[in-house]
């Protein structure tokens, strides 16, 4: 599965456009990482917590859109665009989603 | 997650089918087209899959033991290796996984700084917040004191000849004090009296009304001035205070549920500091009858009005304010077991004034 933010592939043109696909990962950071973070927030830092959850959340909806591509016979995703939002009461929670085109190269 | 373009081969001498294989970690999914042109998906778990390198086409070849026949063709070898961490990984106990190590750790540094905020939280911001009030001046706190008494509008409702007994009568029970006592007789049917920071002291009448001897009144003012020359209720405020903010700190951005239960906690432990500060003022306010020879037994007489006045199904001891009422009068006759006693016609004169 080739997953690229590009909207061409060098050397395979896309011989079948099988549409947009996309995914999302909504991640709560949970309470004791959220006390983290507020100790980060008031001496100052990078808050690798947080970080951790971004990432984990930006790879559970990559590897949704992947599944969603192969089930539907794709064999690629062009044109790969990353959402982030925070959500739920006092933006606890994260969401991640991830937009593409599923194709056959 | 990994991803490989691949050849499938369904079932023995079968074509080979171009297809993606997406390698999770507890599995593998294979989605093809069949010879229909019909995509197909399959799932493949890791521990029923073989994975060996085919060397003369430098491809990765993996069979799976549950279903003989089909194999997959990856070319190179980075799947093979992938395959072989995770299927390592699976192996080992949970907590020597990856991540699993880490998971130890974070979790012992975890109960390591929440123990550490929860002894800030018990020991250090209670400390430094009764510094900051034993710093607060007699001025300020009296300016407070007022502020409260004048907004609670009591003048309208005070019994002036009572109000002035009162205060004739703390006056000569002579307590040296910074704080200029001043004590009022409010007209009303509670059974209750107060002290607000700075020296004012509210007697409402439904008590005044139940206290027959001098020692109970004696009692009850001396309780009520030790709040106020101890600081219980600037102590208190600043208490209050400071755990808020600590609490608004750490807990900030929390959900309305987790705050609700937050708060709630914070509260019953300021009511535990309330009644230690009603045991202070019983003990010091019995202290300075006894210095003054006046009968302790007033405490118990004054605390058995409280009981009758209060209704029958009352809160069990650590949702009130106060120690419980039977607890008061126990530790009352205890420490006054041997207090020496002497009629003191002054007192008694200025309180017979009251009938």
């Amino acid at each position: 599965m080739l997953i690229t933010t590009t909207s061409a592939v060098d050397g395979r043109p896309v011989q079948e456009y099988l549409g947009v696909i996309n995914a999302q990962s909504i991640i709560g950071a949970n309470i004791f990482k959220d006390i983290f973070a507020g100790l980060r927030d008031v001496f100052g830092g990078r808050s690798k917590t947080y970080e951790r959850v971004l990432e984990e959340a930006k790879e559970d909806a990559l590897r949704e859109l992947s599944q969603k591509a192969q089930a539907m016979g794709a064999n690629g995703i062009l044109g790969v665009d990353l959402d982030f939002e925070t959500i739920g009461s006092g933006g606890s929670m994260l969401m991640v989603i991830a937009t593409g085109t599923a194709v056959r190269l | 997650m990994k991803s490989y373009f691949a050849s499938y081969l369904i079932s023995h001498g079968a074509d080979p089918a171009e297809s993606t294989i997406l390698i999770f970690d507890k599995n593998l999914s294979i989605g093809y087209r069949n010879d229909a042109g019909v995509n197909e998906m399959e799932s493949w778990l890791i521990k029923d899959v073989d994975a060996v390198f085919d060397l003369p086409t430098q491809q990765t070849k993996i069979t799976n033991r549950k279903k003989s026949g089909s194999v997959i063709f990856i070319p190179g070898k980075e799947a093979l290796v992938y395959i072989n961490e995770l299927q390592a990984e699976q192996q080992k106990a949970w907590h020597k996984r990856k991540g699993g190590k880490e998971w130890v750790r974070n979790f012992l540094l975890l109960i390591g700084i929440l123990g550490l905020l929860f002894l800030l939280y018990l020991l250090i911001v209670p400390w430094l917040s009764e510094k900051m009030a034993s710093k607060v001046s007699v001025k300020t706190e009296q300016q407070l004191g007022d502020a409260v008494y004048s907004s609670m509008n009591l003048d309208q409702q005070e019994d002036a000849a009572a109000t002035a007994v009162l205060n004739e009568f703390f006056r000569t029970m002579k307590v040296p004090t910074a704080y200029d006592i001043r004590i009022t007789v409010v007209n009303d049917n509670v059974v209750n009296a107060f002290a607000l920071p700075g020296g004012r002291i509210v007697v409402y009448t439904a008590l005044l009304k139940q206290i027959k001897t001098y020692p109970e009144l004696a009692a009850l003012l001396s309780h009520e001035f030790t709040h106020i020359n101890n600081k219980h209720s600037t102590k208190s405020i600043f208490r209050r205070l400071g755990s808020k903010v600590f609490i608004s700190l750490l807990f900030g951005r929390f959900g309305s549920v987790s705050s609700v239960l937050i708060n709630h906690a914070d509260d019953l432990r300021s009511l535990t500091y309330s009644r230690r500060l009603e045991k202070e003022a019983d003990t010091e306010g019995l202290a300075i009858l006894t210095q003054r020879k006046i009968n302790p037994d007033g405490f118990v007489s004054l605390f058995t009005h409280l009981k009758e006045a209060a209704p029958a199904d009352m809160l069990p001891e650590f949702l009130g304010s106060h120690p419980d009422i039977d607890k008061r009068i126990a530790y009352i006759k205890e420490a006054s077991r041997e207090a020496a006693v002497e009629e003191d016609a002054q007192l008694k004169a200025i309180f017979e004034k009251l009938k």
